[in-house]
């Protein structure tokens, strides 16, 4: 069975069998349903037998940290071949072999589809769109006044935290997305942030877009301080931050264009922060202002 | 010596800032701000083995200065630069 998403105004199809239990691990993409006879960006087929892939050839391993996914990225048959795990020394449970243009995929998944389905999805969307004005971010997004707020963080920082006390304490607040929500810039050059399917450990696949009104980079820390980041550093919080993939030359080159072009139209903050209400209403003060 | 490989030069808004890009990249998370004079020395540098003089006469043609500043100015550049590890 094929179905068509549409994210962040991007078009994929996923093609997998009538009764297979991935299925189950997509329902959070249901709310970005399309009809759609093209395929859009590109098309990513789940497969049950692997090609001989044993002539593979390495290029390179990317994994940001000890306890997040790593990808072992190996060029094969004219593809790229990407096999996934979800720690630094966890055993491989995804192949995925990808065109190098990022239009026509497959993937096998060993073991339990929960991981491996999102993140192959993820992959192949960062792929297909990091050229095109799109950026991934982890964070999460408060809407308020018809605009989007994203908050930034190392793991563990309290993002969602952050979110659920604006949500408490500032009135006519609500969450878009609590882990990676997708930044857009328009043809007018605006920046809108976009619901995704990838929401983390909240249940929340709002298929909805704001234009941004800023960008929030939180630190823990022992009283709540703001201020307005200069356009360097403010860079360097998007880079860290965003799910680019970087071992191409023009996936950098798009990557860059995409942050330089956020971080010179959205301003952006450095938030030191306690978990409390104060420092909710001291940044919403700030970034509205 | 050497500019180390797996790093990429970029303008931001008047600002220059070197990131860890492509297959030589070590570090993805590195980032280093750099003032005009430096990204200028970089851009030169690039792909070449070069030594301190190499600095100071590229520094003496662009800019309006002294030898003597100019050795002194590649003297902390260089440390700066090997303290980075971005020199082989």
């Amino acid at each position: 069975m094929k179905k068509v998403y549409k994210v962040a105004g991007h078009k994929f199809a996923v093609v997998i069998p009538d009764n297979d239990l991935a299925w189950n691990e997509m329902k959070n993409y249901d709310p970005f349903l399309v009809d759609s006879d093209s395929d859009g960006l590109f098309c990513v087929e789940l497969i049950d037998v692997m090609p001989n892939t044993s002539d593979k050839q390495k290029v390179m391993t990317d994994c940001a940290g000890f306890d997040l996914p790593r990808f072992d990225i190996y060029e094969w048959d004219g593809c790229w071949l990407i096999e996934g795990a979800p720690t630094f020394e966890a055993p491989v449970r995804f192949y995925l072999i990808t065109d190098k243009a990022f239009t026509k995929a497959r993937f096998r998944i060993l073991g339990s589809p929960r991981f491996s389905v999102n993140t192959v999805m993820m992959l192949m969307f960062t792929l297909a769109t990091e050229h095109r004005d799109t950026l991934m971010m982890h964070s999460s997004v408060t809407v308020k006044g018809g605009k989007g707020y994203l908050f930034l963080g190392k793991s563990g920082t309290g993002k969602s935290t952050h979110s659920q006390l604006w949500i408490n304490n500032i009135e006519g607040c609500e969450l878009l997305n609590d882990d990676n929500p997708v930044l857009r810039i328009e043809p007018n050059g605006e920046v809108l942030v976009y619901g995704s399917p990838w929401s983390g450990k909240t249940s929340c696949y709002r298929n909805l877009n704001y234009p941004v009104g800023a960008i929030v980079d939180l630190h823990q820390a022992k009283s709540n301080e703001i201020h307005q980041l200069p356009i360097v550093r403010a860079y360097a919080s998007l880079y860290v931050a965003c799910s680019g993939i970087r071992f191409l030359k023009e996936m950098a080159d798009g990557l860059h264009a995409t942050i330089e072009k956020i971080v010179s139209t959205v301003p952006c903050y450095s938030l030191d922060c306690l978990p409390n209400a104060d420092a909710a209403i001291l940044c919403y003060k700030t970034v509205t202002q | 010596m050497k500019l180390r490989n797996g790093y990429t030069l970029r303008s931001l808004g008047k600002e220059f800032i070197l990131v860890a890009e492509g297959l030589d990249a070590v570090d993805f998370s590195r980032m280093i701000s750099m003032n005009e004079s430096a990204a200028f020395l970089w851009k030169a540098l690039e792909n070449k083995d070069f030594d301190s003089d190499t600095l100071v006469d590229l520094l003496l043609e662009e800019y309006d200065i002294t030898r003597e500043v100019a050795e002194k100015d590649v003297a902390t550049l260089l440390q700066t630069w090997k303290e980075a590890d971005l020199i082989i």
